[in-house]
């Protein structure tokens, strides 16, 4: 394996890379702002500038200076070695850089960050990115020094709305142009540009359009300053409140790996980061993703409900028993709905349910209808686990909600048991349908058609709130953390699911999470908790996750 | 402190001495537990090391870090001959806190008794041998071991409870208004998740 | 009855008797620092005690592990809050041992200064405190006076009498005033002078000296075991004093004697707190000869180091370095540290854990009262119980400090 040398550590590198992308890949950090390993390379920045010895035999390249000598209080002649950008320099076999060992390295990184901040506004405290901002943590490494100038520092526009997600400010922007490569790049939407040079460069969007593609978000992501911020962030919450979870997004079949940020003080989610994930989403999100993270509070159903008015979770267990009274005369009265924005476990303890305890062979599926998708990351299959539900049962196929409802019609079933509050059918056909029922108990985490039309709605716990795993469109189950802690009356499903079960008088002891995983077992999903894919975490070189105050690490806890 | 002591030690302890280091100016020997008494007995007793000043022990919760075993039980002692320190450590504790045991070093050094008391209060490792090992800083209905980093810093124990409907800070505006005592300032935990 | 003409000795009396059990409860005026003593009596002698502690117990070690390292600073002043800002400079010294740094030498003579003066202020309250339990109640008002004078030199400089967390990592948090020197130098005399006048009540006074001399005795190989160090076990006539056996701060360049005492007894404490006095005035005074009028008394470094004010407001390098040392803490390196001085008690030791982030892992603080504590149960067995008072006040067991 060839390899090359930084600061004395042999590390190997692959054909085509360059000194920053060996030495991220063996988990060294040399500085930077505008390189990021999901972007090409534009080398502006020129904080990544190292000393690249020359090989054996050759004359180092370097630059005449001249530098002042106190002693002789003069400017004497003298020669400095060339520094190369390690983010566009290729690697060559037996190559030797010195980053943290060269003291030419240390003043021209002082020097880059002093420049940097020449003309940077004073906004740390209003500044969303202080805590997770790579100038103040780069200007304490490396700088550590008041500038030179005496000048005003230059005005430029702040608070510009590029769009319906994002707010420039042109002050704290460096002019990385990651958010330019971005769009170009990712959004396959080139519709932000670099205009004026020097010390007047700010970003802009082209002329008569706003910065609306899908991946807007990503600019913000990417921004190593406070320049772009999210208008749906903006001012919400301080990052080193902020734990993180690592979770996976619940808006679509991809399943793309994200952080959850999340305030344990008041239990409230406040955004989504990507998390990398080369297989899955590599480093990136799309806006509606990104955004989906409210969905852990938004619309939930809190409180059990029965025929539409609140109550216990006891009284909705007894009402659903007296509801699904003479169900185990003739099992095949009932219709089990799967869904596929639950997560495995949830399915699995429905399954189990059915085909264990109630004799019930006729499995559905519901969840969201169809959106639309691209062929950058999104998927039209707006739900988590449609391939888990279908794996799950996959002796009995489960049938859409159509197929459901015309079954009722003819009469086939008296009863439902369904997991999930999303319906792909018209709202009301499916009420006026399952209004014909006997009995109908539907174990949910949102307030959606299901649940409204169902007799009986339990409170189930959104994906944020339990640990779970889900399986993506191309076949690779994820885990997701729990992040909350279960908002109202709010159980995990699966729980639910035994609780009912015990309720109708089964004996489905489940209790916590490890005797689900337990019953899985010899299915093909219980594997997933062991990590799967390239799970970098929190400590991603190209994003500064906010740091905790040494508290233990956000360990998903097995909830009793 | 001392690396002529660390070294004596692991002459001595051989394998009983699982690893040493040296960091801003502090000599550390960690030793297995179960030679713990044997470590100390030849520290105190061997005239080349005399350690005849029992300074401290203590116990670090390393639960946050992950690793296992879960506690160092830590001990610094010191020569008033030689006028040299040393800082040995034994880990003890499995990740629940159970098995947190150890030798006393009462036997050894009078001195150690009530840091030991201390220890077992705090972080709840039992020391084998103690003549009177039970609470000293807490009270004896406490329940838990405070200083471990599982038990939650705002949780209270209260044997005589707040009066009822004083919650929040309340302004003593005048000789009926509020009251200075027995109200509940902050929303404490009682220990509930 | 027994006739009481009738020679008996106690143990020979006819009825029968128990041991009496007798609580000197943590709400009594001789249990400073809140103790409780229960007490075995038979008669008034005392046949078995257990101290109990643990009334002061704020949980200092589990509050250092939520912020930073800064703001320990509060919780060390409350430590011995009779001296608090011995206990600010040994952490300040425990901290800047962990980053290797070493603060400049007007701010080491302004610690060692100020720090001696605490030790002063200790040292008064102690026999004070202890001569008044025995019922002589001036002279504790008069060294309580003569405390007044060093609290003033106290609050012009900090700005606070008894509680200052003054103390920062890398320096202090003001530099001395332009009059501190004048302050001292006027100010201290006045203190002995007020000190000489309470002692000549005492030191010549048949039932002071009958009630602290051979009484709460404690051999040397005792003390020694229990891990006494300070005045305590410097009292039984082992010389041990961190100033002079591990110097720190500028202690090497300054000239003084350690008072050691002979028996190990009240009387002795009692004499070595006192002479003490006398010999941080010596040091005082040197160091204030040799303490430069200019010069920087904080670090500069960034890291760890809070910039000017005007800085802060005005330009962007200087709202960071704020920012990441009030928002992140200072950076210590990972690691274990232990750092001891000679506090009022003896030696105060900070262990301190660092996982690297600006968050502490674990502070220890090992009180020097703790251990001296310990061997009261020593001390009094056997005693009668108008000796509990003298001795257990001649330990100086300061409950912040004892219970942290």
């Amino acid at each position: 394996m060839a390899t090359i040398k930084i600061d004395g550590r042999e590390i190997p590198f692959e054909q085509g890379d360059t000194i920053i992308r060996a030495a991220h890949r063996a988990g060294i950090d040399i500085p930077h702002y505008c390189w990021h390993p999901g972007l090409s390379v534009a080398a502006n920045c020129r904080m990544c500038l190292v000393e690249v010895l020359p090989p054996p035999g050759r004359p180092a390249m370097s630059l005449d200076i001249l530098r002042w000598d106190a002693a002789k209080d003069a400017y004497v002649p003298e020669k400095k070695p060339k520094l190369q950008p390690a983010c566009q320099q290729g690697c060559a076999p037996g190559m030797e850089v010195l980053s943290e060992s060269s003291p030419h390295v240390d003043e021209a990184r002082s020097a880059v960050q002093e420049l940097l901040l020449l003309n940077h506004p004073v906004d740390c405290p209003i500044c969303d990115q202080a805590g997770e901002c790579r100038l103040q943590d780069y200007w304490l490494e490396h700088d550590r020094k008041q500038k030179r100038m005496r000048e005003e520092p230059i005005h430029k526009p702040k608070a510009v709305v590029f769009g319906p997600t994002i707010v420039y400010d042109a002050e704290r922007c460096i002019v990385c142009t990651r958010c330019v490569r971005v769009s170009a790049e990712l959004a396959k939407d080139p519709v932000l540009s670099l205009r004026e040079r020097g010390n007047l460069g700010e970003i802009t969007v082209a002329p008569g359009r706003e910065l609306d593609h899908d991946y807007t978000l990503m600019t913000e992501h990417v921004c190593p300053v406070g320049a772009l911020t999210s208008s749906d962030f903006r001012f919400k919450a301080r990052v080193w409140f902020l734990r993180s979870a690592r979770t996976v997004c619940q808006g679509c079949a991809t399943g793309c790996n994200a952080f959850l940020d999340y305030d344990p003080r008041n239990n409230t989610p406040y955004r989504h980061r990507p998390r990398e994930n080369m297989a899955v989403n590599t480093y990136w999100m799309c806006d509606e993703g990104m955004l989906s993270y409210k969905r852990a509070v938004d619309g939930r159903l809190l409180s059990a409900l029965v025929g539409g008015d609140d109550a216990t979770l006891e009284d909705a267990l007894s009402a659903a028993k007296d509801q699904l009274k003479g169900h185990s005369s003739d099992p095949s009265k009932v219709a089990i709905v799967l869904s596929a924005q639950h997560s495995n476990e949830d399915n699995f303890a429905l399954v189990t349910l059915a085909k264990t305890y109630l004799g019930a062979g006729d499995l559905y599926v519901s969840g969201r209808p169809l959106g639309r998708g691209d062929t950058i990351l999104m998927s039209e299959d707006k739900n988590p686990n449609t391939r888990g539900v279908m794996q799950m049962a996959s002796t009995t196929p489960p049938r859409p909600i159509a197929e459901l409802l015309a079954a009722i019609d003819a009469g086939a079933y008296h009863y439902v048991i369904a997991l999930g509050s999303e319906l792909e059918v018209d709202a009301n056909e499916a009420k006026d349908a399952l209004a014909k029922l006997k009995g109908v108990v539907t174990i949910a985490a949102h307030d959606g058609p299901l649940a409204k039309s169902a007799h009986i709605a339990l409170p189930a716990c959104a994906w944020a709130e339990v640990d779970g795993t889900y399986v993506n469109r191309q076949g690779i189950v994820q885990r997701s953390e729990r992040a909350l802690k279960p908002r109202g009356e709010a159980r995990p499903g699966w729980e639910l699911v035994a609780r009912l079960a015990r309720a109708l008088g089964y004996a489905m002891d489940w209790k916590k999470l490890a005797d689900v995983h337990r019953a899985m077992a010899p299915e093909a999903f219980a594997h997933a908790f062991t990590d799967r894919g390239t799970d970098k975490g929190a400590d991603a070189a190209s994003d500064k996750a906010p740091t905790d105050k040494g508290q233990p690490d956000t360990k998903a806890e097995v909830r009793a | 402190m001392s690396q002529k002591v660390l070294d004596l030690l692991q002459a001595k302890l051989g394998s009983g001495v699982v690893e040493t280091h040296s960091q801003f100016g502090d000599d550390t020997a960690v030793i297995e537990p179960a030679r713990w008494r044997e470590a100390a007995l030849f520290l105190r007793d061997d005239p080349r090391l005399a350690m005849n000043m029992f300074v401290d022990l203590c116990a670090v919760d390393y639960l946050a870090m992950n690793v296992e075993p879960r506690f160092e039980v830590v001990c610094h002692l010191r020569s008033l001959q030689h006028a040299h320190r040393v800082r040995i450590k034994a880990r003890v504790g499995a990740e629940d806190g159970t098995e947190a045991e150890l030798d006393s070093l009462v036997p050894v050094w009078r001195g150690a008794d009530w840091f030991e008391r201390e220890t077992f209060d705090m972080m709840g490792i039992v020391f084998r041998g103690h003549p009177d090992l039970r609470r000293i800083l807490m009270y004896p209905e406490f329940v838990g071991h405070p200083l471990r980093k599982d038990y939650p810093a705002d949780k209270i124990q209260p044997l005589v409870e707040f009066r009822e409907g004083t919650q929040g800070k309340l302004a003593p505006f005048g000789p009926d208004e509020g009251m200075s005592f027995g109200r509940q300032t902050h929303d404490y935990s009682r220990g509930e998740n | 009855m027994e006739p009481l003409d009738l020679d008996i000795e106690e143990g020979q009396l006819e009825l029968a008797s128990e041991p009496m059990m007798l609580n000197m409860g943590p709400a009594h005026p001789a249990m400073h620092g809140t103790v409780r003593i229960v007490l075995e009596l038979s008669g008034e002698t005392i046949l078995k005690a257990d101290v109990q502690i643990g009334y002061l117990h704020r949980g200092f070690e589990k509050m250092c592990e939520r912020g930073n390292w800064s703001q320990i600073f509060p919780y060390a002043d409350r430590l011995n809050y009779v001296s608090p800002m011995l206990n600010n400079v040994g952490f300040s010294l425990a901290v800047e041992k962990m980053l290797g740094v070493t603060v400049p030498e007007r701010c080491q003579y302004y610690r060692v200064v100020l720090g001696e003066l605490a030790r002063i202020c200790d040292h008064l309250i102690c026999n004070g405190a202890m001569a008044m339990e025995l019922g002589a109640f001036t002279p504790f008002l008069y060294f309580a006076r003569a405390r007044e004078v060093i609290w003033d030199i106290f609050e012009e400089e900090t700005g606070a009498r008894v509680t200052h967390s003054f103390g920062r990592v890398g320096g202090m948090a003001k530099p001395p005033s332009a009059d501190f020197k004048e302050m001292v130098r006027a100010g201290v005399p006045r203190v002995l002078a007020l000190i000489g006048e309470g002692e000549k009540l005492l030191l010549k006074n048949r039932i002071f000296l009958d009630r602290v001399e051979g009484v709460g005795r404690i051999s040397s190989a005792d003390a020694l075991s229990l891990g006494w160090t300070g005045v305590c076990l410097r009292s039984t006539g082992i010389p041990y004093d961190v100033r002079k056996s591990h110097p720190y701060l500028v202690y090497d360049r300054l000239d003084f004697d350690v008072p050691v005492g002979t028996s190990g007894d009240n009387y002795d404490r009692f004499m070595c707190r006192s002479e003490e006095i006398r010999q941080s005035w010596r040091i005082i005074e040197q160091a204030l000869d040799q303490m430069p009028d200019s010069g920087p008394v904080d670090l500069t470094d960034p890291r760890i180091m809070l910039p000017p004010k005007e800085e802060v407001y005005s330009t962007i390098e200087g709202t960071i370095q704020h920012f990441k040392i009030v928002m992140e803490g200072i950076k210590v390196p990972a690691g274990e540290c232990y750092s001891y001085t000679e506090a009022g008690n003896g030696e105060l030791g900070f262990y301190l854990v660092s996982d690297g982030s600006g968050t502490p892992y674990r502070v220890r603080i090992r009180p020097p009262c703790f251990a001296s504590v310990q061997g009261l149960k020593q001390l009094i067995t056997g005693q009668m119980i108008a000796d509990v008072v003298p001795t257990f006040g001649s330990l100086n067991m300061i409950g912040g400090e004892c219970d942290h």
